[in-house]
């Protein structure tokens, strides 16, 4: 089996006296696509939030590529290498399609503020870098005709696109997708697994948030299922798939079934 | 150094008591305003500036009193405070509606940034203080003396004043009635749902601007109820006293946890003692700056105030 | 003409140009701006106060201290109401500095730019933590606690100010004289160019879009990997940095400060100009400075009512042409020339 990349032990998350999640484990491969189900409110967000440093766990750990996440501030987080895309799309309105990626390909510059100033060499060679990589991005996503568009004036399907490319624009090593085919139809949801079919296959690992069980059938490797922030199941799909205690978890709510 | 802060304690506890509750007022409008909008009402501090020209029009030029005038007694007394404080909370009001119409309404309605509304307000409070300026050719107003300053009581060698005893009657009165108002009407319910969650609220049928609008008025009258105890403790104003009074009073509120109405209690109190307690012990001049350092540390250390209201934002 | 767009207009004159036409209207811009002090005879005539002098200040140095609030209000979004502060450090360092060593206007320069960055950096690692509103009040106190600290300390003089601060030596054997402020003008139009080109180097490169990434959506950019606290306390520092420079030059051309030309007032005139001219886009902030640096002095009765007006512009512009003059809304290129070729 391949190394694992991230690992959750033990997580738990409490806001106040509500207990979002509950001795959490979880561990994920390099180089899989691990679906995070559950119904509304299971807590599949708060994961992405307390492994992204939004929230700091109440108790156990998160261990990245042999790194422990506590305590790190969220940008140290994505350098390290977790990059997020979010449920409700949070790009940078106003700057163009191509600034956006380009921005978060920023991370791991080395020059600053002072090089950017006098332009040294390599602040040049490291502007000239990135802008190349951000169109490669943006051409491997299959949105680098809308470059010099801005964000917010973007079809709905191509900033849910966008969400990805800004995402791997970090150089990621584990991709953090919360609910990327949200709004989609069939065809465009088919067209979404092929590209994170070939995101995987392009070397990054994929975790991903999602509700259509279609989607999550044809191109997850492991699916794992949360339930009012506890874990019940944790397998592959079509073991999940017939597992009595995810179909009652399902059926309770059933309108996230869809 | 401390021989002062030592000697008068007693007597400084009472006047910080006092101003206490003149901050608690301010502090209301502060906190009330930013429970509904999550936003400071930058124009506060003059619409208190406002409150305390009401007083001084009720007294000087509805009953015709001037700076030689004998102090009222009696029934006359009773009333021409009465209308005085009246027409302070009225002034306060009016401006604190005006302040939300001209410089939020329109904003909130396209639904624009909160930097936009901010200066937006921060502008509509340099418009008020500029006009009073003008109004006053920037100067010093003083208020005809009303209310004879008689020692009532003198407990420790504290001296406790008329004006002091009335200031802390009736702005606590003045509190009580307006925490009142918001915990029980039906008015003060929808103001509470609207700051717990807007959309909620506004499902369920809550006419979003009337809550607003009202929220100002209940927190100019407040904001003017304090401009009245001001100028009867002070016996003047001027176009700039909304600052410092204001600085303090937003600190006072975030003391006790924005948009906590009980914690502006606490804060307000709080501050008063302190600011009095610190000015007897450095000087008053400082006395600015030691509150900004207050209202710095509090932020730092303990965001929510004393009494709870998250400040810091973490959203995704 | 409604659809009339002066940005889009200067822009479009720009991208057609080549880089010689590009090089001939820099040129022309700065030599027309380097001439302005000798139109003093024409309409441009101010009735109280001397042409020149105006032009020093309130107008160039308006605009150097609008071009430094902008970075940090408009470029990265963060409300700084006590940016008089900084201008209040500048000129105090020139002050005593002057009153007890021998160091001239060009030594004391970066010494006022030092301190006034200092300064910024020990107010912005604590508040710039804190959330706009917050960060807007905290800031408010801060520039009045350096007026009240200059009001109330022995070695500032206190209310009495410094006065007998020297003249700045003179340039290539030209002298500067309280009669003629020429050459005062171009020096601050030079510290105005040197601005210009720093915030666009900056802008176009890491650094501006952490500051837009931090405007738009702070929580997003920081999970996007950018170190959000360093940024903005960059963009604090360096809008300090510009507000402490300015604070060196007045001093050094009224030769006389005292605390109470450092009121919170102050604070808000520059962001009246900020945001009238157009919060965000440079040549918006310049023309913003200059428009309401100057009309104060050409037209009476707006000098007596000066802040009332400002305060006026403030409300009147966000309510109803939030962009100010000149909008920062970049334009889509790919879409312009789809447009043009159509």
């Amino acid at each position: 089996m391949s190394k694992v990349l991230l690992k959750l032990e033990n997580l738990t998350m409490k806001f106040g006296g509500v207990t979002a999640l509950n001795e959490v484990n979880l561990e994920i491969h390099e180089g899989e696509i691990l679906a995070l189900i559950g119904p509304n409110g299971a807590g599949k967000t708060t994961v992405f939030n307390v492994i992204t440093g939004v929230y700091q766990a109440t108790s156990g750990s998160v261990t990245f590529d042999g790194h422990n996440l506590a305590g790190r501030k969220r940008f140290q987080i994505t350098g390290l290498g977790v990059a997020r895309t979010f449920q409700n799309i949070r790009l940078f309105g106003d700057m163009t399609t191509l600034e956006n990626v380009i921005t978060a390909t920023d991370v791991h510059k080395k020059s600053g503020l002072v090089g950017a100033l006098f332009g040294t060499p390599r602040a040049r060679r490291e502007e000239k870098e990135n802008r190349a990589k951000a169109h490669e991005i943006l051409q491997f996503i299959g949105i680098d005709e809308y470059a010099d568009r801005l964000a917010k004036n973007l079809p709905y399907g191509v900033q849910r696109r966008l969400e990805i490319a800004r995402a791997m624009g970090t150089s990621p090593k584990l991709l953090l997708l919360d609910e990327p085919a949200a709004g989609f139809n069939p065809q465009e949801k088919v067209e979404l697994a092929a590209t994170i079919k070939k995101v995987r296959d392009a070397g990054y690992t994929v975790l991903l948030i999602e509700h259509d069980m279609s989607l999550i059938m044809g191109i997850s490797d492991r699916v794992a299922v949360l339930d009012f922030g506890t874990k019940i199941a944790d397998d592959s799909p079509a073991v999940v798939q017939n597992d009595p205690r995810v179909i009652e978890a399902y059926l309770g709510v059933p309108a996230d079934a869809s | 150094m401390f021989t002062v802060f030592i000697d008068q304690f007693w007597q400084l506890t009472v006047s910080g008591i006092a101003l206490g509750f003149i901050y608690v007022l301010i502090a209301l409008g502060y906190t009330m305003v930013y429970g509904v909008l999550r936003m400071i009402n930058f124009a506060n501090s003059e619409i208190f500036m406002w409150g305390t020209f009401g007083a001084i029009v009720a007294s000087r030029d509805l009953f015709g009193y001037n700076q030689t005038s004998e102090p009222a007694h009696g029934a006359k007394l009773a009333l021409v405070l009465f209308v005085q404080l009246f027409a302070s909370m009225a002034f306060a009001g009016l401006t604190a509606v005006t302040v939300e119409f001209v410089a939020y309404r329109r904003l909130r309605a396209k639904g624009t940034n909160r930097l936009a509304t901010l200066i937006s307000a921060i502008g509509m409070s340099m418009v008020l203080s500029e006009v009073m300026r003008l109004l006053t050719a920037s100067r010093p107003v003083g208020s005809p003396r009303i209310l004879e300053k008689v020692i009532l009581v003198e407990v420790w060698g504290a001296q406790i004043r008329l004006d002091t005893l009335i200031t802390i009657v009736a702005a606590g009165a003045i509190f009580i009635i307006l925490e009142r108002f918001v915990k029980l009407s039906r008015m003060g319910k929808a103001i509470r749902a609207v700051s717990m969650n807007e959309d909620a609220a506004k499902l369920m049928g809550i006419n979003l601007n009337r809550v607003i609008t009202t929220t100002f008025l209940v927190g100019g009258l407040a904001t003017g109820a304090a401009g009245f105890f001001y100028v009867t403790v002070y016996e003047y104003t001027k176009f700039n006293i909304g600052f410092t009074m204001g600085l303090a009073a937003f600190t006072a509120a975030v003391i006790g946890g924005i948009g906590n109405i009980r914690g502006a209690f606490f804060g307000g109190v709080a501050l008063g003692l302190a600011e009095v307690y610190a000015s007897a012990i450095l000087g008053t001049q400082w006395k600015s700056v030691t509150i900004f350092i207050v209202l710095v540390l509090v932020l730092l250390f303990k965001p929510s105030g004393l009494f709870g209201e998250a400040v810091t934002q973490t959203r995704a | 003409m409604k659809n009339f767009n002066l940005r889009d207009f200067g822009a479009g004159i720009w991208e057609r140009s080549n880089r010689y036409q590009r090089i001939a209207i820099v040129l022309l811009v700065i030599t027309l701006a380097a001439l302005l002090p000798f139109a003093g005879a024409s309409f441009l005539a101010t009735p109280v106060a001397a042409y020149d002098a105006v032009l020093v200040y309130p107008v160039a140095i308006f605009v150097l201290m609008s071009l430094g609030l902008n970075i940090v209000v408009g470029k990265s979004g963060m409300l700084d109401l006590g940016y008089v502060a900084f201008f209040a450090i500048g000129a105090y360092t020139n002050g005593l500095l002057s009153m007890h060593t021998g160091l001239n206007t060009w030594e004391i320069m970066p010494i006022g730019i030092g301190a006034a960055m200092f300064a910024g950096v020990l107010l912005g690692i604590p508040t710039l933590r804190l959330r706009g509103d917050y960060l807007a009040i905290v800031t408010l106190g801060f520039g009045e606690i350096i007026r009240i600290v200059a009001l109330n300390v022995s070695w500032t003089n206190g209310p009495n100010g410094i006065s007998g601060i020297q003249m700045p030596p003179p340039i290539l054997g030209k002298e500067f004289a309280l009669d003629d402020q020429k050459l005062f003008f171009w020096v601050v139009l030079v510290m105005i160019l040197l601005t210009i080109w720093m915030i666009r180097r900056l802008t176009v490169r890491r650094p501006g879009r952490a500051w837009e990434a931090i405007r738009q959506d702070e929580d997003a950019a920081e999970l996007m990997g950018v170190p959000t606290l360093k940024y903005k306390i960059w963009s604090f520092t360096l809008g300090a940095a510009i507000g402490g420079a300015a604070g060196v030059l007045y001093a050094a051309k009224n030769l006389f400060i005292s605390p109470e030309m450092f009121t919170l007032n102050v604070s808000i005139l520059i962001l009246a100009c900020v945001v009238f001219g157009g919060i965000g886009n440079i040549w918006g902030v310049i023309l913003g400075g200059a428009i309401l640096g100057y009309l104060p002095d050409r037209i009476r009765f707006i000098s007596d009512a000066r802040l009332l007006v400002f305060g006026l512009v403030l409300v009147v512009v966000m309510n109803f042409r939030p962009d100010g003059l000149l909008p920062r809304k970049k334009r889509e290129k790919a879409l312009i020339k789809k447009g043009a070729n159509a």
